[in-house]
């Protein structure tokens, strides 16, 4: 993207390896399927979560479901990317609290956040609150330690060329700081926004009456393999979709405004 | 900020016989380092005129760019003082305007609104930053370019976009740091050819730091030779060359004269400086 020779490898040649990449697994997965080797439905054969899948998207109780779970996800990502942005911030600017607090979200930041799930049932009860706390914890993390290495790596002299111009301090966030630090902090969202998603799922497995992790879960309990994994498939889908779309907020940044 | 009065005065009358329009007295700037106190300028004094190009020259690591951003007001605890036209300077002065050592652009912006940067921060209407930045573009040669970003242009293009953006603030007094230290000698000649033009054109005050004989000596009408730590000024040469200059300059007799001059004073200074880089060197390899 930034200059350089373009690789030897051909877009086409990457595309059609990933086709076959594909039809290798799915075909994999209906021989194991036929084979009858595995306890009846474990692996349903693909036709099975074809009419699954259909079923599930032609019906309307999927959708409210998968509502709920994306105002949970959004509530969640909200809080705690906002939260994540200032706390990233103030410890990017303050280097005695960076030297302090920092080392406690390195430590905090990898571990599986489901831990805290039952405090935040105690504190935020069995709806969605605490569905949303779950997600709000998860992208905390990683939004706030990615925006305050980015600070941190902000080329000095570009802050210098704004005090020069006797920029104000509002100026100066808007027009140097955040600009110069967007590539981390994208990238900080978007590993948040994975983690939410994972944050908040669990969670609605584990307790709760509504959202898809619940329908996941209750699926799985009445033993509806194929409607597990027409629900799993549609997962697979939204969360792709919704980290293209945010990295399509950086990419195009980067193409656009190298 | 953005319309800069009439300077104080013009270079037609004699330079000599005006207030001078930058005043540093007595400046003296320590840093606390691990090996104890680092004085990097030493009780440095001297002022530029309305319209005159005063050259900085020293070996490296002498205290030019500890000077430079003194005077720009981006360095406090320091003694003595610094004056524009009669006022003490505490904090970036309106003023003066900066042109930075390193690569300064904002990878994020265009060309065109690099330019009209110091325009928006003064609250200038996106259409008329533009026309005047377009102006200060066209004046470093670069239209045509106006809607690039950094990346897509070479080292010297970028380093005339921040030249251009420091213009478009309209300074009274222009300070660069070595500006075109990363540029190959032949760009380096071409852009002081630039700046040569742009300054007569503008009659812009100028004090340029480097440590490239011939790039003072082109473009200068006085040079201050700095000595190797602590940075005290150690020498003021007048530099007698007929303007408009050119970079043809370079191959007259006098000017040869000019360098071979400097060169013998720098010669001492920036083999000190050698033989304490060696020093260090060894100090670390004993460690
Ligand atoms: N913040 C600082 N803390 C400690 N020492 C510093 C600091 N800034 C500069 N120095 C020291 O002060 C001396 C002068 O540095 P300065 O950058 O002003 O040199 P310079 O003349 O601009 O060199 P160059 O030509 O290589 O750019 C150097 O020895 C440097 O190590
Ligand atoms: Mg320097």
């Amino acid at each position: 993207m930034k200059g350089g020779a373009a690789p030897a490898i051909s877009a086409a040649e990457v595309r059609r390896l990933r086709i076959v990449i594909v039809l290798v697994v799915l075909a994999a997965w209906e021989l194991v399927a036929r084979s009858g080797l595995l306890y009846r439905d474990v692996v349903p054969a693909l036709p099975t979560i074809a009419r699954a899948l259909y079923a599930l998207l032609a019906g309307g109780e999927f959708y409210w479901h998968l509502g709920v779970t994306a105002g949970e996800v959004a509530a969640g990502m909200t809080i705690g990317g906002i939260g994540g942005l200032a706390v990233g911030l103030l410890l990017g600017a303050n280097r005695f609290l960076s030297e302090a607090f920092e080392r406690f979200l390195y430590y905090l930041g990898p571990t599986p956040k489901i831990i805290f799930f039952p405090i935040m049932i105690m504190w935020f009860g069995v709806g969605v609150s605490s569905k949303i706390a779950m997600g709000a914890l998860s992208c905390f993390f990683p939004v706030a330690l990615s925006t305050a290495a980015g600070m941190r790596q902000i080329d000095r002299v570009l802050i210098r060329v704004g005090h020069s111009f006797r920029a104000n301090a509002w100026q100066m966030a808007t027009k140097v700081y955040l600009p110069a630090m967007r590539h981390p902090v994208i990238n900080g969202v978007r590993l948040g926004l994975g983690v939410a998603i994972i944050g908040t799922l669990l969670a609605e497995t584990k307790l709760s009456n509504r959202g898809v992790g619940f329908l996941v879960i209750q699926a799985y309990s009445l033993f509806d393999m194929p409607r597990m994994y027409a629900m799993l498939i549609v997962l697979f889908v939204v969360a792709i979709g919704v980290n293209a779309l945010v990295g399509r907020l950086g990419g195009l940044d980067a193409i656009k405004r190298p | 900020m953005a319309i800069a009065p009439e300077p104080a005065g013009r270079p037609d009358t004699a330079p000599a016989a005006q207030a001078p329009l930058l005043v540093v007295e007595d400046i003296v700037k320590r840093f606390a380092t691990p090996d104890g106190e680092l004085i990097a300028v030493d009780h440095v004094s001297f002022d530029v005129k309305p319209g005159e190009f005063v050259g900085v020259i020293g070996p490296s690591g002498c205290g030019k760019s500890t000077l430079f951003n003194i005077i720009g007001g981006l360095l406090d605890d320091y003694e003595g003082t610094v004056r524009v036209a009669g006022e003490r300077v505490r904090g970036p002065h309106p003023a003066i305007g900066m042109i930075f050592q390193e690569e300064s652009t904002f990878p994020w912006r265009s060309v065109i609104d690099n330019v009209a940067f110091p325009l928006e921060i003064a609250g200038m209407g996106r259409r008329e930053r533009h026309e005047r930045a377009r102006h200060f573009v066209k004046l470093v040669g670069l239209d045509g370019f106006e809607r690039r970003y950094p990346a897509q242009l070479s080292g010297g293009m970028r380093q005339r976009v921040s030249m251009a953006r420091t213009l478009a603030s309209e300074p009274k007094i222009l300070l660069m740091d070595e500006p075109f230290a990363s540029l190959d000698e032949q760009t380096r000649l071409l852009l002081g050819d630039k700046v040569l033009q742009i300054q007569q054109q503008l009659a812009q005050t100028t004090l340029l730091i480097t440590h490239n004989i011939t790039e003072a000596v082109q473009l200068a009408d006085r040079i201050l030779v700095m000595t190797y730590r602590p940075g005290r000024i150690k020498r003021v040469v007048d530099i007698a060359l007929p303007r408009p200059r050119s970079s043809q300059i370079v191959s007259s007799e006098a000017f040869g004269r000019h360098v071979a001059q400097i060169w013998s004073d720098l010669r001492e200074e920036a083999s000190l400086g050698l033989q304490d880089e060696d020093s260090a060197y060894g100090r670390e390899r004993r460690a």
